[in-house]
């Protein structure tokens, strides 16, 4: 037995189903059918409505996301630039570590690394990490010209001194000099998370940050059915 | 100073177990605290270890030796172990030393710890759908 | 019995022995407040803690314990604190081997040795068969 489908004015909704979409996919995020009528299509229609609302929250979010890491990007890069200023100074300082995002803390360096600064600049990261209770630090060596293998060795030994108090530690911005000195050196790198630039790093870390509070809100959420079993 | 003598305390909180080390251990304490926990893991059930070293000045090789070995005894009898609040000092010299510990859990302070423990547990559960 | 590459004009600040378990905890708590006296950081205190712990041990394991020669002294122009273990153990066969990452002839991990040479700035070990072990250690303020 076939089933008679009741669908009235087929032709021009589902032109108008083609529109709305050609309207979203150029970027009007406002384009609704709101069809009124009510058969057995506008199941349908009411669902790709609800899709079009989905994907309109989602970007709306990833607006708000992109703008915040641009800002916070941008204040790094002005600290960043302060920072080359006083290279001089801060040559003489230690490193300065500042934590730029909830659970985030990022150490620029700039400038040549010897063993000693590097030594104490690992120290004072790992007090920092203590400190904030940040479990995630960004090292970023976008202004270090060269490495050898002693410093090198350090910034390995820093990352996982790090996983030892229970923190990560992503190193960003090595530049092709270093990358080759790194392999030259047949120092085995593989075991540390590093990532092209700051910008990569940043991102990197919110979206650890995103995966662990899902997680806890999935834990939350699953509490209650847990006495069961 | 009574090296004796101390007995390193260990306490039931719900699921976990909470062990605050805070003498530096000489080996035989190291080695009884070892079983001592594993029994008490018997004993209570517990889902979860909280070992909290933030006292602790150093860790040795044996000391070392002991907290994973803990860590992987307890795994056998399904249970996770955390280490917690190691001193900075303490971990350039366990990385030095040649000591990376790996597989062996870790993190920042009670609270974290606490939450990986909870994480874990969750993972577990939803894995025996 | 032993002659060392680093001469010192050395103040001795204590002599100990290691004979039991408590004692290597005693001895190396004394290391620690000797180094924080110095002035060393608290991460160099941490060093040399865990570099004699691991030294200490060895000679209760296999040499049935031993004497610790703490000392104070001007090497190279920096200030050292100088920890010299003796023992009248078996000896070292294989200094070596023995010095590798990884190596126990034991149930040990095998990082006792090479890993207190990392953690010191100077390490010096000498051994005969059946006589005994000595290791000098020095860390720079
Ligand atoms: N004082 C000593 N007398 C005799 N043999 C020694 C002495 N110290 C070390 N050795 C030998 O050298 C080996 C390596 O020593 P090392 O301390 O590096 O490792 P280990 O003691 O076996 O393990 P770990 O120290 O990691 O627990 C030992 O297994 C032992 O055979
Ligand atoms: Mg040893």
């Amino acid at each position: 037995m076939k089933e008679i489908l009741n669908i009235k004015n087929t032709k021009e909704r589902i032109d108008r189903i083609e529109d709305i979409l050609a309207s979203v996919a150029s970027g009007d995020m406002d384009a609704r059918i709101n069809s009124e009528i009510e058969d057995d299509f506008s199941g349908i229609e009411a669902a790709i409505d609800l899709l079009i609302n989905d994907l309109t929250d989602e970007l709306r979010q990833r607006e708000n996301m992109q703008k915040e890491l641009e800002n916070k990007l941008s204040k790094i890069q002005d600290q960043q630039k302060t920072i080359l200023q006083q290279q001089e100074d801060l040559l003489e300082l230690s490193s300065p570590v500042s934590k730029v995002w909830d659970n985030i803390l990022i150490l620029p360096v700039i400038g040549t690394l010897d063993s000693q600064r590097t030594q104490v600049m690992m120290e004072n990261l790992l007090q920092k990490i203590v400190e904030t209770g940040c479990t995630i630090s960004i090292l970023d060596i976008t202004g270090v010209p060269t490495v050898d293998t002693q410093v090198a060795n350090h910034l390995l030994k820093t990352v996982t001194a790090a996983r030892l108090l229970g923190a990560e530690c992503i190193i960003s911005g090595i530049s092709p000099a270093i990358a080759q000195t790194i392999v030259h050196l047949g120092i085995d790198l593989s075991a540390i998370r590093t990532k092209a630039t700051l910008q990569d790093a940043m991102i990197f870390a919110m979206k650890q940050n995103k995966r662990a509070d899902e997680v806890r809100a999935l834990g939350n959420l699953a509490l209650p059915n847990e006495k069961t079993d | 100073m009574n090296l004796h003598e101390k007995r390193i305390p260990i306490i039931k909180i719900h699921d976990y177990l909470i062990v605050p080390i805070q003498v530096d251990m000489h080996d035989k304490l190291a080695i009884q605290l070892q079983s001592q926990i594993l029994e008490e893991i018997a004993k209570t059930r517990a889902k979860g270890v909280l070992i909290d070293i933030s006292v602790l000045e150093m860790v040795d090789s044996f000391i070392g030796r002991m907290l994973s070995g803990m860590a992987s005894m307890a795994a056998i009898m399904d249970t996770s172990v955390v280490i917690v609040g190691m001193q900075p000092a303490v971990a350039i010299t366990l990385v030095e030393l040649g000591l990376e510990m790996p597989g062996v859990d870790t993190a920042l302070n009670m609270e974290k710890g606490m939450e990986m423990l909870e994480r874990r547990l969750n993972s577990r559960k939803t894995d025996s759908f | 019995m032993l002659e060392f590459t680093y001469k010192a004009h050395c103040d001795l600040l204590g002599k100990f022995k290691i004979d039991t378990e408590y004692d290597i905890v005693t001895v190396r708590q004394t290391i620690r407040q000797y180094a924080k006296d110095m002035g060393m950081g608290i991460v160099d205190q941490t060093r040399i803690t865990t570099a004699v712990s691991e030294l200490f041990r060895n000679m209760y394991n296999y040499a049935g314990g031993g004497e610790v020669l703490i000392e104070r002294g001007e090497v190279e122009n920096h200030h050292a604190l100088i920890v010299t273990c003796t023992d009248q153990g078996p000896g070292i066969e294989d200094i070596e081997l023995a010095m590798t990452d990884g190596y126990t002839s034991g149930q040990g991990m095998g990082y006792g040795l090479p890993g207190a040479k990392r953690l010191v700035d100077r390490f010096e070990i000498q051994s005969k068969l059946k006589e005994g072990t000595t290791v000098r250690m020095m860390k720079w303020k």
